[in-house]
């Protein structure tokens, strides 16, 4: 049943416009018109002759029936039906038969009621008029009408049978009317209204009998008439429409040659070239379309299943365009771009729209070739010439090329202008514009679009209309922006001020979990118009969409209604978003990644450039170079990424040890400070919260730095709990020698000749290449292949002789020796300790970062430095120096042990040197009294301070193979000697100088056989100091006492710190 | 919020501490490495005492002795709305960085009362409502802890001064 199916409700509220074509203001009219065609209708078949169907009552019925489709009105049934009921009196019989029969109406399909025909079945007189009716026939509606008009007036009543059809039919509606008239007096208001609403609340009469039908009994079936769908010229369906509209109109139900389709619409959008059109037979379409342009019935029809009937009637509501929207212009050039609705009119087809202008005021216009032709669009053209930037309407400038154009109007709302035909007003653009041109969903305006139509203020945002921003918003991707556990608000409705968390969302429903207040607990569904995100401040939120600012993570600072500012992690600037364009961000680092690239990493741009990356763009990077220039660079261009390495180490000015994470300051300039980020080579990045620009990211050299405080509290000074000796890789001194020390520097083996002694190489001779703590590479002479054998079944044998040698003893001295002789003099004395002594200083600045901190408490007198020197000396060369001194020097010394005690303690003593004998003596010399020396030699000392503290702290390098040199040998000159040296190697160098080569004399000879070195050296430091000898040897003993109760080892350890 | 709570730390030993001193060992290697660490999530304060010092366990294959301490400590949980005195440490055109002890808070501009004003022109730079109040570093605050975002090692926070009674004292 067509009418059914029209009539029921697909699930919407609002009818489409589309299904509709004809006007549904005509329905009286023809209403009347049809009754009066049925009502001949029905006399004939009173007067049907023998030849009229058995069934003609039904037959009549469902020519009624379709007459009342054809209209396409199905609220033209109701009112045929009421009006029937009305004129029961004049024509009972047919009537009735209608309304028994309505359920079988449809029985007949092919029933088609042919008015001439019935009309000659007329007897007597009638079948005179009949032919004159019958050519009255070919004429059309309009005639029929005039006809009418002309005949109205002159009819008598009482000959209306006997009249030609049009007469009677115009005499009727009098006599209709006056009926009606009669009726509605004599019934009571209450009655008439509800017939007035029967006749026409179509819809909710309709909906009324839906209610009561279940709707699946609505559904079209089989019986129904069948829907085609017809191609045409895509965008004229509702062109198309109209025309059938009309052709039924000059065509109606009831006429000689009548349109019989039911229903015809369009449903554009997805289905654009199609129309549909609902039929009992095909060939009605093909006969209801004939010759009629953009549509093209001769090409495949598409017989639309019924069971996807309802869905082709399933209506979408269509877009309410609000003043103050926002919408995108389609095509043009404006395409894209956002416009704001001004005004919006009363048809809904067209609207005026505020934008902001691309206009070059003619500046660009010599540049195209004069003959092209505006209109016409050219592939080719200049796309920036085509498309100015977006910018403000400024009559300045449009006076300067375009005067002519340019005209003032003012008016009530201010001035405008005219320019070029189009209407500015307060610098944008005023255009009307037809709603198809436009887009009107997901515009997804942009806050700094937005902000362009900020009127006259300044950062744009306090005068905007947030609200009707939020609201276009709000209509869009609710489900993109709503995901389960989202805290939410309602803001209005019944159930203003609610609060929850979404736990789904379905289309515009989102159903949340109510977490405060009475209803806490219960799980109620509002539309997503009614609900906004809700963040505290302090949360930490990341932004997902709908500005530049996407993926910006930071803490929300301030709430105001829809919109929320946020301070970012990255930048610590404010930003500010709508809340539907944020999330909670569970993220604690920073985010904002381009493919593999992270703010702050680190890297290289070429081989000598590198730069920390400090902002993230979409494309692009931001880079900050070792130079502390900022350059915008490509992901392309990056060479690649460094990877930061963890132990990464450098010194700061001070020579103190710095590693990542260490906080830093810079000694000169600004005096910027921050974390340190990456180390490269001598370059630091530091990263400073405090800092805005960059990301809080500086560039810094290292030897501007000094270190404020170490990541993890890690001391700057020395590891205290590395203090003992025992974790010390070198073993405990003294008794337990331990395992042999390990080799510093370059390991002796490696060039030499060995033998391997076990294993599947045994007995193959070959010479170390390289070797690590266990294990060498040997390339064997024999196979000419490097291997890798355990260093302990190496035998070093001597290359010509083949003998073996010990590499532990002679060897090394012997070896050394060479060196001794070469250019350091230091190293001059005893190769295997020179080397050692080097090593231990290689060592040194290590030890000197955190040595530093201690120095003062040393007894101040030194420079930091110098402490940190003794620091090692103490502690590193000790144990070997001394050790090897006493090998090395062996010969010289008495018993080892002591010799090495005492050279444990003289050389870092030494090692200390000079300052460290300078404190030592220093410290002591006061100690001492006051022996004139020291008095005199304090001064000296003090006085030094500026030479001679150099002097020292210069030795401090000097001290540790010094130490060794003057144990050895004793020779005041080796020292002497040395003495340059050690200020060449260590980087304190230049102080060092000449002295500490003196004064690690001086305490090396310190130790209990010293007493005569320091004599040495007290020539040697006669110079500075001549009583320095005696001093030190009181020294000696001092310390000697110290040590010698104990075996050095421990002793030392604590002698070391205690003074 | 300051907090007694009762945690576990586990201590390797190396063996050459083994002896009679090696308590004090472990309370001093407790102290250095717990008091002052910030979790993310608190800061430790201070170690108060050692509940139980379990048995030391030597590992297999280093010789080394793995100790599991409980002790007390005073911890340190910023809360947000918690009321904290802070001293400035920089004043940026974008706002107030202070160190309310260990923990650094930053106040928004949006959290610093409309009439007190960036006046970047003095030196050093300061927050002014050109009367009593002068915001600039060293300056000490009363704020209000408005978030706090943990952090691997490290807390973060912001605050407002935007409220009665807060700002400089």
């Amino acid at each position: 049943m067509s009418r059914n199916l029209i009539d029921q409700d697909f699930g919407s509220e609002e009818e489409d416009d589309d299904f509709n074509p004809a006007p549904a203001d005509d329905s009286d009219n023809e209403d009347q018109k049809a009754t009066h065609r049925r009502r001949d209708d029905d006399d004939d078949d009173d007067d049907d002759d023998a030849d009229v169907h058995t069934g003609r009552t039904e037959r009549y019925r469902a020519g009624s029936e379709d007459d009342a489709r054809g209209r396409g009105h199905a609220d033209d049934d109701e009112g045929d039906d009421n009006e029937d009921d009305e004129e029961g009196e004049e024509d009972e019989e047919g009537d009735e038969d209608d309304e028994q029969d309505e359920e079988d109406e449809d029985e007949d399909d092919d029933v088609n009621p042919r008015r001439p025909a019935k009309r000659r079945r007329r007897g007597g007189v009638l079948s005179f008029v009949d032919t004159e009716a019958g050519v009255d026939e070919d004429e059309d509606e309009a005639e029929d009408e005039e006809d009418e008009m002309e005949f109205g007036g002159e009819m008598h009543p009482d000959d209306m049978d006997t009249l030609p059809v049009g007469v009677e039919t115009d005499d009727r509606r009098h006599r209709q009317l006056d009926r009606q008239r009669e009726l509605a007096a004599s019934m009571d208001a209450e009655k008439q209204a509800q017939m007035l609403k029967e006749r026409y609340g179509r819809n909710r009469a309709a909906a009324a009998d839906a209610v009561v039908v279940p709707k699946r009994l609505l559904l079209p079936s089989v019986d129904d008439p069948s829907i085609w769908g017809v191609r045409c010229k895509a965008g004229k369906e509702r062109e198309v429409v109209f025309s059938i509209q009309k052709r039924i109109e000059e065509r109606p139900p009831g006429s000689r040659n009548p349109v019989k389709i039911m229903s015809a619409f369009e449903r554009g959008g997805a289905m654009a070239g199609y129309i549909y059109v609902e039929a009992r037979r095909q060939a009605d379409v093909m006969d209801a379309l004939q010759d009629m342009t953009n549509v093209y019935p001769r090409t495949k029809m598409i017989l639309v299943p019924v069971r996807e009937m309802p869905d082709l009637l399933r209506v979408q509501k269509s877009e309410e365009l609000m003043p103050g929207g926002w919408v995108r212009i389609k095509r043009g050039k404006y395409q894209g771009d956002l416009a704001q609705i001004e005004e919006v009119e009363t048809n809904g087809l067209a609207v005026t729209v505020r934008l902001v202008p691309r206009l070059d005021y003619g500046l660009n216009e010599d540049i195209g070739a004069p003959a092209i032709d505006p209109k016409r669009k050219r592939p080719g053209m200049n796309p920036a010439v085509a498309r100015p930037p977006q910018r403000a309407f400024s009559e300045a400038e449009a006076k300067k090329k375009h005067a002519k154009y340019l005209s003032a109007t003012s008016g009530l709302g201010g001035k405008s202008w005219s320019y070029l035909g189009e209407t500015y007003v307060e610098g944008f653009l005023v255009k009307d514009m037809k709603v198809q041109h436009l887009i009107t969903k997901n515009v997804n305006p942009r806050l700094e679009e937005v902000t362009m139509f900020a009127r006259g203020s300044e950062d744009g945002t306090s005068n905007l209309d947030l609200a009707s921003l939020a609201e276009t918003l709000k209509n869009q991707n609710a489900e993109e922006s709503y995901l389960p556990g989202d805290p939410v608000e309602v803001f209005r409705g019944e159930q203003q001020g609610l609060k929850g968390r979404t736990t789904s969302t379905r289309g515009d429903i989102v159903t949340l979990l109510v977490t405060e207040g009475e209803l806490a607990g219960q799980s109620i569904e509002a539309p997503v118009k009614s609900l906004r995100k809700r963040f505290r401040e302090g949360d930490h939120v990341k932004v997902i969409g709908g500005s530049r600012y996407v993926d910006e993570l930071g803490m929300v600072v301030q709430v105001k209604d829809d919109t929320v500012t946020l301070l970012s992690d990255m930048s610590m600037q404010e930003i500010t978003v709508f809340s539907k364009d944020l999330r909670l961000s569970a993220e604690t680092g920073v985010d904002g990644k381009l493919g593999m690239f992270d703010v702050h990493d680190l890297v290289q741009l070429d081989a000598a450039t590198v730069a920390c990356i400090v902002k993230v763009d979409r494309e692009s990077l931001r880079v900050l170079d070792q130079n502390g220039s900022i350059r915008t660079i490509l992901p392309t261009h990056v060479t690649n990424k460094i990877t930061p390495r963890r132990d990464a180490v450098a010194t700061d000015r001070n020579g103190a040890e710095i590693r990542l994470g260490d906080t830093v300051r810079e000694m000169s300039g600004e005096q910027r400070s921050g974390v340190i980020l990456h180390i490269y080579r001598s370059f630091l990045f530091l990263h400073n919260k405090a800092q805005a620009e960059n990301s809080g990211i500086v560039v810094v050299r290292t030897t501007n730095v000094v270190t404020v405080s170490a990541k993890g509290g890690r001391a700057t000074g020395p590891d205290l709990s590395k203090m003992n000796p025992a974790l010390m890789r070198n073993g405990a001194p003294g008794g337990m020698m331990g395992p042999p020390q390990r080799s510093f520097g370059r390991d002796r083996l490696i060039g030499k000749t060995v033998q391997v002694r076990k294993g599947p190489y045994k007995g193959l001779v070959g010479i170390v290449k390289d070797s690590s703590d266990m294990q060498a590479r040997v390339e064997l002479h024999s196979k000419n292949k490097l291997v890798t054998i355990d260093k302990d079944i190496l035998v070093v044998k001597d290359p010509i002789t083949g003998q073996t040698i010990d590499m532990s003893r002679g060897g090394r001295g012997g070896g050394r020796i060479p060196n001794g002789g070469s250019a350091a003099p230091q190293s001059a004395w005893q190769g295997g300790r020179t080397p050692m002594g080097m090593a231990d200083s290689s060592r040194t600045p290590a030890w000197g970062g955190a040595a530093s901190a201690r120095t003062p408490a040393w007894g101040g007198v030194s420079s930091a430095r110098t402490p940190a020197w003794k620091q090692d000396g103490s502690r590193t060369s000790n144990p070997y120096d001394g050790s090897r001194t006493a090998y090395g020097g062996g010969g010289g010394f008495g018993s080892r042990t002591p010799a090495w005690n005492a050279g444990a303690r003289t050389p870092y003593g030494g090692s200390g040197n000079s300052d460290f004998d300078a404190f030592a003596a220093g410290s002591r010399t006061p100690a001492w009294g006051g022996a004139a020396n020291s008095g005199g030699r304090t001064p000296a000392w003090g006085g030094s301070a500026s030479n001679g503290t150099k002097g020292y702290d210069a030795p401090t390098p000097g001290g540790n193979y010094s130490a060794p040199t003057p144990g050895a040998y004793a020779s005041a000159p080796t020292p002497g000697a040395s003495a340059p040296t050690p200020g060449g190697w260590a980087e304190s160098a230049p102080t060092p100088g000449a002295f500490n080569a003196p004064t690690p004399g001086g305490p090396a000879k310190r130790g209990g056989y010293d007493a005569p070195t320091p004599a040495a050296f007290d020539g040697v430091g006669g110079h500075t100091r001549p009583y320095d000898a005696p001093t030190p040897a009181g020294a000696a003993a001092t310390p000697g006492a110290g040590y010698d109760g104990d075996d050095g080892g421990p002793r030392y350890e604590e002698g070391t710190p205690s003074p | 919020m300051f907090f007694l709570k009762e945690e576990i730390k586990v201590i390797t030993l190396h063996p050459s501490f083994f002896g009679p001193n090696m308590r004090e060992y472990l309370i001093t290697r407790l102290n250095e490495e717990e008091e002052g660490r910030c979790t993310g999530d608190h800061f430790v304060i201070c170690v108060m005492d050692m509940v139980d010092i379990g048995e030391g366990r030597v590992l297999p294959g280093s010789g080394q002795a793995e100790y599991t301490i409980k002790y007390r400590a005073i911890i340190w949980k910023p809360f947000r709305g918690e009321t904290v005195d802070a001293i400035v440490t920089s004043v940026k055109p974008t706002g107030i960085f202070t160190l309310a002890g260990p923990l650094s808070v930053f106040i928004a501009r949006k959290n610093i009362p409309s009439d007190i004003k960036w006046e970047p022109n003095t030196v050093p730079p300061q927050y002014t409502d050109h009367a009593d109040q002068v915001i600039e570093k060293g300056t000490s605050l009363r704020l209000k802890i408005l978030g706090v975002k943990p952090d691997v090692a490290a807390i973060n926070a912001i605050g407002t001064i935007k409220e009665d009674f807060l700002g400089p004292l």
